[in-house]
């Protein structure tokens, strides 16, 4: 199974149409990664897609980087039941 | 809310001919609005408000059941929900058994149409039912008042049924919030004979046009009117109330009453319209109900809609209303199943705080719940939009959550001077909860057809 760092990659890679080879952990959502507004709602929905969990949206929206995403999407599928690899 | 309440202390509202209905005694009404399931079939305008301070004609349901049983004291049982926020919009007792405790007693189901109301109001204490066996009124004199207990108001109206003997009244009432806005012309031509009031007694600047009678036109104090302006009142009266300005080239068709400090800019207003208080509107728009507070500012069309209030709607915002096969229009409630209206012309039903984008399209028995945000792709919306959905890119998301939206409806009712209190916070709360079932399938949904979309 992939990582979550992976599936995150993936995830932002689809949909903001970059190549998720190119994503790095410390790159913001917003600044170096050009998403907008509407794209980070769709982020955070298709996160909630890839991992099967649900997630608050505030909490999620404030999140701005790759990397505190993979660390917020692990927590959440911690405290969700919902097993991922982690490396 | 107080400009309402006033209103029924200083106008006539609808003088109600009925030699069964008398004046002389005290009479409390109680206004019940408790039935938790049958009020949901006025959603979404419903959700956060009394089912009895919904409009048709240029009254609230409220307003025609005092008019017709001449009450002169009135209480109110509502959802505990709404309760924080009502008590601050009237000065009528809210959910207060104290309420219960003296006089003659007339509790009515707001949803009994008053005009139906042929019920003796004096009389022995008596129980009356619809045809689906719930209580429609109760009638209680002082005399049973110690004969009936209740711990709250749903006890005690089991109690009377009790102790007081029913009758199959079997009333006539309002059923959904589309009734009310098909009945709404015909109202609002008996609101306007009973108030009795015509002439100019605001500002109007000419060249101006009335087609039909003077008569028939009535501009209150304080309204102004611009120069170009066309009231049409062959088919219907047109009531402009104080303060209200109309924007030149306005054509206005009646019936159709214009709210205190509403504003149109240039609009051609078919006939049947109520315009609710400090309404700004634009474009085209008929036989419908704007509850008060709203913004339809830029052209689009607008017709047979119920719109909440402090609803925006943005440029070339437009709804359907009839069918292109001319069959009778469904609506979806309750994010699932369709009902079919019985009429050939319903449009959008739109609960408070909503936003539309600009170029949004709705389809005919649109329902797009309160505390919505529509962001328009082109294409005409699902005809079922929960309420606090996000919907971005053509599906329903959670978005920026609630809070946002609530940061939004403090600052738009900021922009009119009334405050977003925590009582609105805690009562669109609730309204959170009530309709989170069909939000969270939207939502889900929506993801799926979203990711769907990256996959192809």
């Amino acid at each position: 199974m992939a990582t979550v760092e992976d599936r995150v990659k993936a995830v932002t890679g689809r949909t903001l149409n970059i190549d998720p080879g190119e994503i790095q952990a410390e790159h913001s959502f917003t600044f170096d990664l050009g998403a907008e507004s509407v794209q980070s709602v769709e982020l955070v929905a298709m996160f909630e897609e890839e991992f099967g969990i649900e997630m608050d949206e505030d909490a999620a929206l404030s999140v701005e980087t790759v990397g505190s995403a993979c660390e917020f999407i692990a927590r959440v599928c911690a405290e969700q039941g919902v097993a991922v690899d982690l490396e | 809310m107080l400009a309402v309440l006033l209103s029924v202390v200083d106008r006539p509202v609808r003088e109600f001919q009925s030699d069964k209905v008398k004046e002389t005694r005290a009479l409390k009404l109680i206004l019940l609005d408790i039935d938790a399931t049958g009020r949901r079939n006025f959603d979404p305008v419903g959700l956060s408000r009394p089912l009895f301070e919904l409009r048709c004609g240029m009254t609230s349901l409220a307003e025609k059941l005092i008019a017709r049983t001449k009450a002169t004291d009135v209480a109110c049982f509502i959802p505990e929900y709404m309760a924080g926020v009502y008590r601050t919009e009237t000065q009528w007792p809210v959910n207060d058994p104290g309420a219960l405790g003296a006089d003659d007693l007339l509790l009515v189901n707001a949803r009994v149409k008053a005009d139906s109301f042929d019920i003796e109001t004096a009389g022995p204490g008596e129980v009356g039912l619809g045809e689906d066996g719930g209580v429609q009124y109760v009638r209680v004199g002082a005399d049973d008042l110690g004969r009936i207990q209740g711990e709250d108001i749903t006890s005690w109206i089991d109690n009377a049924r009790e102790v007081l003997p029913s009758v199959h009244a079997n009333l006539p009432t309002w059923d959904y919030a589309w009734d009310l806005m098909l009945a709404n012309p015909d109202e609002l031509t008996a609101d306007f004979n009973a108030l009795g009031r015509s002439g100019i007694e605001g500002s109007v600047e000419q060249p101006n046009a009335i087609r039909g009678s003077d008569k028939d036109v009535f501009v209150a104090p304080g309204a102004v009117v611009h120069p170009m302006v066309v009231f049409d009142a062959a088919d219907g009266p047109i009531y402009i109330d104080e303060n209200a300005e109309i924007h030149p080239f306005t054509r206005i068709e009646g019936p159709c009453y214009v709210g205190a400090g509403s504003i149109l800019l240039g609009a051609k207003c078919r006939e049947g319209n109520y315009i609710g208080p400090l309404c700004r509107i634009g474009g085209e728009l008929e036989e419908s109900i704007i509850q008060g507070h709203s913004n339809k500012y830029h052209d689009g069309f607008l017709g047979h809609a119920y719109v909440g209030e402090w609803v925006n709607l943005g440029a070339q915002t437009s709804n359907s209303d009839l069918k292109n096969d001319y069959s009778t229009v469904s609506a979806i409630l309750d994010g699932r199943r369709p009902l079919d209206t019985g009429s050939p012309k319903v449009g959008a039903l739109i609960g408070d705080h909503t936003k539309t984008s600009i170029g949004t399209l709705m389809n005919t028995g649109s329902v797009v719940g309160a505390m919505a945000l529509i962001m328009a792709t082109g294409e005409p919306l699902p005809k079922f939009i929960p309420s606090f959905a996000w919907f971005l890119k053509g599906v329903t998301t959670k978005g920026f959550g609630k809070k946002k939206l609530y940061e939004t409806a403090r600052m738009a009712m900021s922009r009119r001077g009334k405050e977003f209190t925590g009582a609105h916070e805690a009562m669109f709360d609730a309204v959170f909860e009530l309709t989170s079932e069909p939000r969270d399938e939207a939502i889900k949904k929506g993801r799926k057809q979203m990711a769907a979309r990256q996959h192809s």
